[in-house]
């Protein structure tokens, strides 16, 4: 994080750092105020904006033709940074080819960036030396995430900000711990520390510490649902997520609760998806426990508990080994500090890493002998994977569009006093005051055109479902774009969000559904 | 200041003096490392002298983040209230509070002890002693020798220690830390004098080495000359509200209430720290909001750095830097210092008149005679209900002890009502000094306090505090013209003394009540109206949006019908209660016809939680609306900056 506070030029791709990431954008103030130059793509004017040098008002779900015309800007200018490209990745020409039509005007036709804009972008990007990149969920929550992501790869690589102090691109992490739990092996096609089950050698030496298991490919939260839906899927275990609120689609997302033969939730605070449960396991919050969060920086951080597990409640980890021993498992650790020692043998890039030495300071992975000083640079001199591969990564619409029926896009986001589905935030005093009720940002000239007054409820519709909240009227979003936080179950933006899903990693396009308005 | 007695006592028996006063009291050190200092029990952690300052200010021990003010709780025979003021942790003994602190605690108990004392604070207070120790280095933001606050403590200490190579100067600084030194007697050692000599040149070679200094002599000037000034928008648009700042600040007082009950029929009013940098600190019903993004984060930085001493004569930024170190996006009060210097140089404005003109620093003193504290209702009982529109509602009720009518002083202008467990909303007094057996509130079902109201009927409960604010000034308008102007429910607070008006017309000459509505039925005091029009030297005109045919009613707005009225203007005096917009239109046509603006009356309602000036949420300016206000003259109004 320090490297931000360092860059020249910071590009913030769909991320609204200021509200969301405030102590990352408090390095981007820090960069700015050592004269660094901030660049934002986003379809509102975020707080950002009003400190960037160029903005560029994107059509939600466009990233990847606007960053696929700031290589082909680059390339034709000749700022590419060939030594870099000869010496350190492959595949540029096919890259360079499939790049060749990607004009700004062409990308300008499709995200509404002016060409100009996006030139202005390129060059910047291409001639400053320590450019980084920044990107959340603006770009990850459409259908070309993957694609859109190694768009911005080849644009870091052909400029080769790449493995050098205040470069790269760097998503910001959206939780204290997602890092962290992707460590851990809580998705669906990982072990922990990264290791597929496909390869021959995960299943060996996972055997070793935890005997014979099956070591399959799992399913995603969206693929899982469906084969609730299918009947195939028995039972569900939710542990800290309230996917009632946080899901595209509630009202399938409700059927499937509904449906599933058994259902835990485990979670600090009754929640609305825990309405469906058969079994209620009451979670003891960071305050009352011990344990470890690794941040977006790779950064593994103690937790320390300040007091008792109010109630019945108990740290995660119990609860889990409680449930281990019961169905005959080995679950004999006597605190998260055992789990960590188990841990520095599952994962290399754990291996290191104690509670004893990150009590005072955390250490960032990769750590792989308890003498390693841990690691902030990734990629530093060669990528992991050998040299950098330059990918091919064409646009195409997939998912929802504007259309006569539905003439507007929604996205969807956060609002910087609420935290996600308002579990906890909305029971704090002063934060549930600021933000009473969700809300619709509607353009002036769309709400003018529509004849909507500030503050009165409208219904929004889109193919899945249908909510009622009151406009806030701005002329900090594009027009025909319209603006709902997920937070408020009483108007919950997942309602009108879908299941159209990047084809590669199956992320729901959150950020892209196409809808109408009815003015109550 | 008297001059009062100095001792030494040994560094290294520093230790066995905390463990002597701990016998008695809990001694709290300070405990932590780098910016992560916290006063700890003594024993819960190890001491450290390696500090610049304790992260948060030593106000959180008396002014706590979240306190009980009362409880309540509903049997057959009623509803019980009790204060809650005295319910924390007894006889704390601070050590290690820097000076920039004891400023603070200087100023708050100014603050809070002053006009209606805070009994939860005046509790708290009683039993801490606080004992400084003074700095010998600045940290990064640190400038509280510009501000004149620093560096060695000079006030709110009851003793200060000044660290010298092996003993501490011990300077005593109240009668309570002479006690701590009796306690401890033999370890200190009386000195002269003489070594104030020695204090004086340590504190200049340490003001020397501070990094930050600067030159506030002539800031209010500045300031007045900078009020609209550009930087203020770049500060607003990097605000995002995390409220950091005013969480760590020493002289931040602002608190927010709320209800937490644990069933029907119990809770309790809890008080918590607020803070005007975000948005519904100010926010008002129908969404209108007197503060902006930029009077947002303006108005802190205007409060410490000129409202607080305007009116308390405490510089309400003791210099500590807190607000710069923990602010996410880099909003700095000391910048910001510099910006308003920068600007006043290079691009002043006209001086703001808010700004410049001198103002009344009035605060009525007046002890609230409620049985259990400041911020305990006293219990009332619903003994009618009467539906006046569709949307307001008038409630008569009797406290549910007789001896508080017989105790009732008709002064003041509202009351802060509660719906136990629900919440209490400010409401005016629709009554003149007459009703000595009952009260009467009259109010528009607008949000979740109200809509508790509106649903209540005889034999309910409710509490009451107050009555607060200043009033209208019936006995100066004596002998005077009357024009009253107010719509829909804003003619509730106009009664007060219409009321007294009506049986006493004699005393005044020409009478207007000017009544407004959409249409007639909207109307509040219906009845009445056509009661009061029966008096001699009383007129009732209507103004109503749609025509109707139960009154004689002009269609159209009120300022059309007042040049007709046949009133000599230069003796007369209105009376408005409207939105600060429509007051402001309607004051500029009083004025075209004659009229003095200091013969117009006005009443300000803004947001308010407390009543009694000490919650904040209802500042304009340096002015409190609810016990400098809510009633002002237009002349008083206009020297409030725009933010009502
Ligand atoms: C001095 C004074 C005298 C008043 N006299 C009357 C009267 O005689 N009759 C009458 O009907 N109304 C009167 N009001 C307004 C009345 O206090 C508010 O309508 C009431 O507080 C709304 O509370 P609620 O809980 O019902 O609404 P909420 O659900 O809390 O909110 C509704 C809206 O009112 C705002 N609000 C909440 N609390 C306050 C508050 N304490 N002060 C101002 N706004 C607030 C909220 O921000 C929100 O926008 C007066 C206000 C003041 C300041
Ligand atoms: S305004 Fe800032 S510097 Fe001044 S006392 Fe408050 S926190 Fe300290
Ligand atoms: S009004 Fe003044 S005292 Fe209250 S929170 Fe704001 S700055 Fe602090
Ligand atoms: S700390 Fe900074 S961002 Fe937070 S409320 Fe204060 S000024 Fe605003
Ligand atoms: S200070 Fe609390 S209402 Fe005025």
């Amino acid at each position: 994080m320090n490297d931000l506070s360092d860059a020249e030029m910071i590009l913030v791709i769909g991320s609204n750092t200021t509200e969301q990431h405030p102590l990352a954008s408090t390095r981007i103030f820090e960069a700015l105020d050592k004269g660094a130059e901030l660049y934002v793509v986003d379809p509102r004017k975020i707080r950002l904006t009003d400190f960037a040098h160029g903005y560029a008002p994107i059509e939600p779900g466009t990233n990847l033709p606007m960053i696929n015309a700031m290589i082909h800007v680059i390339i034709e200018e000749d700022l590419i940074n060939e030594e870099f490209i000869k010496n350190r990745t492959e595949n540029y020409e096919e890259m360079k080819e499939s790049v060749k039509d990607c004009t700004p005007e062409w990308a300008q036709s499709i995200s509404k960036v002016p060409a100009d804009t996006i030139r202005q972008f390129a060059r910047k990007y291409a001639t400053t030396d320590k450019a980084m990149i920044i990107f959340t969920m603006g770009v990850t929550q459409q259908t070309t995430a993957v694609k859109s992501i190694r768009a911005l790869a080849n644009l870091a690589m052909i400029t080769g900000h790449v493995g050098r102090p205040s470069t790269g691109i760097n998503p910001l992490r959206g939780q204290n711990n997602v890092q962290g739990a992707g460590d851990m092996g809580a998705l669906p096609d990982f072990l922990p520390g990264y290791q597929r089950p496909e390869w021959p050698e995960t299943k060996e030496h996972f055997s070793k510490i935890w005997g014979d298991f099956s070591c399959l490919r799992g399913n995603n939260i969206i693929q899982m649902f469906n084969l609730i839906d299918e009947g195939i899927m028995k039972a569900a275990y939710i542990v800290g997520e309230n996917p009632v609120l946080s899901d595209p689609d509630q009202t399938h997302t409700m059927h499937c609760l509904e449906k599933v033969p058994f259902l835990v939730v485990q979670d600090i605070f009754f929640t609305e998806t825990a309405e469906y449960a058969d079994v209620v396991l009451p979670a003891a919050s960071f305050l009352e426990r011990e344990g470890t969060y690794t941040n977006t920086d790779r950064r593994v951080q103690m937790i320390h508990k300040v007091i008792e597990p109010i109630g019945d409640s108990k740290p995660d980890w119990e609860i889990i080994a409680e449930i281990m021993k019961r169905i005959g498992m080995d679950a004999n650790y006597e605190g998260p500090s055992d789990i960590m020692d188990e841990l520095n043998e599952a994962a290399e890039i754990y291996g290191g890493i104690t509670h004893d030495r990150i009590r005072e300071v955390g250490l960032q992975w990769p750590c792989l002998t308890k003498e390693h000083p841990g690691t902030p640079i990734l990629h530093v001199g060669e990528f992991k994977r050998g040299k950098g591969l330059f990918t091919v990564n064409d646009f195409e619409y997939i998912g929802d569009q504007r259309s006569e029926e539905y003439p507007f896009i929604l996205t969807t986001g956060r609002v910087t006093h609420m935290y996600h589905t308002g579990t906890m935030t909305r029971k704090v005093w002063t934060l549930a005051l600021e933000y009473p009720e969700g809300f619709v940002e509607i353009h002036t000239k769309d709400a003018e055109e529509l004849g909507i007054k500030d503050h009165q409820p409208i219904r929004i519709t889109s193919a899945r479902g249908s909510i009622v909240a009151p406009a806030l009227i701005t002329n900090r979003i594009n027009e025909k774009t319209l603006f709902v936080p997920f937070h408020f179950a009483e108007s919950p933006a997942n309602r009108l969000t879908g299941q159209n899903l990047d084809p590669i990693i199956n992320i729901p396009a959150l950020k892209v559904s196409a809808v109408r308005i009815e003015v109550e | 200041m008297e001059a009062n007695r100095l001792y030494k006592l040994n560094r290294d028996k520093l230790d066995q003096v905390l463990d002597i006063w701990n016998e008695n009291s809990s001694v709290y050190i300070p405990v932590g490392k780098g910016r992560d200092i916290q006063l700890l029990p003594l024993g819960e952690g190890e001491r450290t002298e390696d500090y610049i300052n304790l992260t948060l200010p030593v106000k959180e021990m008396v002014f706590e983040q979240k306190e009980g003010l009362f409880k309540w709780t509903r049997d057959e025979e009623g509803i019980h209230v009790e204060g809650l003021a005295h319910q924390h942790s007894k006889d704390r003994i601070l050590f290690g509070v820097r000076a920039c602190d004891t400023y603070g605690v200087a100023y708050t108990d100014r603050f809070y002890l002053g006009e209606f004392p805070d009994p939860n604070y005046k509790s708290r207070r009683t039993e801490t002693t606080i004992v400084a120790v003074n700095c010998l280095r600045a940290g990064e933001h640190c400038f509280c020798t510009s501000v004149g606050t620093g560096v060695f403590s000079t006030v709110g200490h009851d003793l200060a220690l000044t660290p010298f190579d092996s003993h501490y100067l011990v300077e005593v600084g109240t009668p309570k830390g002479q006690g701590l030194i009796d306690r401890a007697q033999t370890f200190f050692t009386e000195t002269d004098e003489g070594m104030l000599k020695e204090k004086n040149n340590l504190m200049a070679r340490v003001e020397e080495s501070f990094p930050l200094k600067m030159d506030l002599t002539n800031l209010w000037d500045d300031m007045a000359k900078t009020f609209n000034a550009d930087f203020w928008l770049d500060e607003a648009h990097a605000c995002i509200g995390c409220t950091g700042c005013t969480n760590v600040c020493p002289t931040c007082t602002c608190f927010n209430v709320v209800e937490e009950n644990t069933d029907e029929d119990h809770g309790q009013r809890v008080r918590y720290w607020d803070s005007c940098q975000i948005d519904h600190f100010t926010r008002n019903a129908e969404h209108h909001n007197p503060r902006d993004a930029v009077s947002r984060v303006r108005y802190r930085i205007y409060d410490k750095l000129k409202y607080i001493e305007e009116r308390f004569g405490y510089k309400g930024c003791s210099g500590c830097g807190r607000c710069t170190d923990v602010c996410p996006t880099y909003i700095s009060i000391i910048d910001i210092i510099g910006k308003i210097q920068e600007a006043a140089r290079e691009n002043p404005e006209p001086p703001a008149i808010h700004q410049i003109t001198k103002i009344r620093h009035e605060i009525m003193d007046r002890e609230i005679k409620s049985q259990n504290g400041l911020f305990s209702p006293d219990v009332a009982t619903i003994t009618r209900v009467k539906q006046e529109t569709p949307e307001i509602k008038r409630l008569f009720m009797k406290y549910d002890d007789p001896e508080l009518h017989k105790n009732y002083e008709h002064k003041g202008q509202f009351f802060q009502v509660t719906v136990f467990g629900e919440g209490e909303v400010p409401l005016s007094i629709p009554y003149g000094p007459e009703m000595t057996d009952e009260l009467v509130f009259d109010f528009k079902n607008v949000g979740s306090v109200t809509e508790k109201l509106f649903q209540m009927k005889e034999g309910d409960k409710v509490g009451l505090r107050g009555p607060y604010g200043r009033a209208f000034p019936y006995e100066s308008l004596k002998g005077r013209n009357l024009i009253f102007i107010g719509s829909g429910v804003a003619m509730a607070p106009l009664r007060t003394i219409i009321e007294p008006v009506m049986s006493n017309h004699a005393d005044f000459k020409q009478v207007y009540v000017m009544a407004s509505a959409l249409r007639y039925e909207k109307l509040l005091y219906k009845e009445e109206m056509l009661e009061w029009a029966k008096v001699p030297n009383l007129t009732v005109k209507y103004a109503l949006k749609y025509p109707t045919d139960k009154v004689d009613a002009y269609s159209g707005y009120v300022n059309d019908l007042l040049p007709d009225l046949d009133l000599d203007w230069t003796e007369t005096t209105a009376l408005l209660c409207a939105s600060p917009e429509r007051i402001k239109k309607l004051a500029r046509d009083l004025m075209d016809l004659g009229m003095k603006p200091t013969n117009i009356l006005v009443t300000l309602e803004t947001h308010m939680r407390c009543g009694a000036g000490k919650c904040g949420h209802c500042k304009v300016g340096s002015h409190y609306m609810c016990v400098d206000g809510p009633v002002f003259n237009y002349e008083e109004m206009m020297a409030l900056p725009n933010e009502y």
